[in-house]
């Protein structure tokens, strides 16, 4: 009930006069529930189209899809693959992955009739479950379950006391250091995108005085976007990376 | 004092310390920045992507206690 009363100021988007318009038909439940789901496919959609665009003729001197989409690989392997080192040039597909899709799903809130899917706490507590899946099953193929363990316990090696010291001592904030990753993860990307959206709204709501803010409300939402999406595929491939390049110390 | 009343100070009041501790925390974010650009202008394309990732991990608990106090609006 509470939810429901805080999403009071959102504008409306293409599904909820969709809903509007068809209310009093069979399938609006349908549509009303899915609503996120629905953009989070479009974004994916249009990434699609853009991306089977560029793909058409590839040729040795690039066209101008074709450059922009190679300036974009270029860069994320760039980014992204000092930190993996050659162990890890196999998680870098996931790392740009999950920049380019929330990217474009951040972006598709600020075009005036549709909605960001990562608004909603169900999209992005999908993402980070991904991602963070991924660095676990990572963690316990490379060192086993119990290799895992010792690992957050600081690797105890030595007297006695000292071992007792530090699985007393290091292995409870550690466990709660790694395990509140995908909490924060997913509640910093909704709480940024949502609350972008919801000042944007509320400007739209205070008419003509509204209208003086909005350019540098725009160019915030816009900056947090990017920032926003970096930081989610950054954070997840300094988490894989801790994991993996934890040998040659 | 009644309910009302309590919410109707206390979550101005935290949002404005939220509002507070975020700028406290980006003001010295980002002066250490400037100050390790100063030092070395080579190593200014680094330092500039270290320090937006440093200030989206400090903006998330601004953001967090304003979807909060959102959600607590709702329940006067």
């Amino acid at each position: 009930m509470s939810q429901e009363n805080v999403n009071d100021f959102e504008s409306p988007n293409i599904i909820s006069l969709l809903v509007q318009y068809l209310s009093g038909m069979q399938g609006k439940s349908f549509f009303e529930r899915f609503e996120n789901v629905i953009f989070s496919l479009m974004a994916m959609g249009i990434l699609g189209v853009f991306i089977y665009l560029a793909s058409r003729k590839i040729s040795l001197i690039p066209g101008r899809w074709q450059s922009s989409v190679e300036l974009l690989v270029e860069g994320i392997n760039h980014m992204f693959g000092e930190l993996l080192g050659t162990h890890g040039k196999k998680f870098i597909p996931l790392a740009g992955t999950l920049f380019i899709y929330i990217l474009c799903m951040n972006l598709l809130g600020l075009i005036p009739l549709m909605k960001s899917s990562t608004s909603n706490l169900s999209t992005t507590a999908a993402l980070a479950i991904c991602a963070f899946g991924c660095f676990l099953y990572t963690a316990i193929k490379e060192e086993g379950i119990s290799g895992f363990l010792y690992h957050l316990a600081g690797k105890p090696k030595g007297d006695r006391w000292l071992i007792v010291f530090m699985w007393f001592f290091i292995f409870p904030i550690e466990v709660i250091t790694v395990f509140i990753r995908p909490i924060t993860l997913s509640l910093r990307l909704q709480g940024n995108i949502s609350s972008e959206d919801l000042i944007l709204s509320l400007l739209a709501h205070f008419g003509f005085g509204g209208a003086l803010v909005l350019p540098f409300m725009t160019l915030l939402a816009l900056l947090a976007a990017v920032i926003q999406a970096f930081v989610f595929s950054f954070l997840t491939t300094i988490y894989l990376a801790s994991i993996i390049n934890e040998e040659e110390h | 004092m009644d309910y009302k009343a309590a919410f109707a100070l206390a979550i101005p009041l935290a949002v404005g310390l939220a509002g507070f501790g975020s700028a406290v925390g980006l003001g010295r974010a980002v002066s250490s920045a400037l100050e390790a650009i100063g030092r070395q202008p080579e190593a200014m394309g680094k330092i500039r992507m270290n320090m937006f990732l440093g200030c989206a991990l400090i903006e998330a608990i601004t953001f967090i206690v304003i979807g909060f106090a959102f959600i607590l609006l709702k329940r006067i």
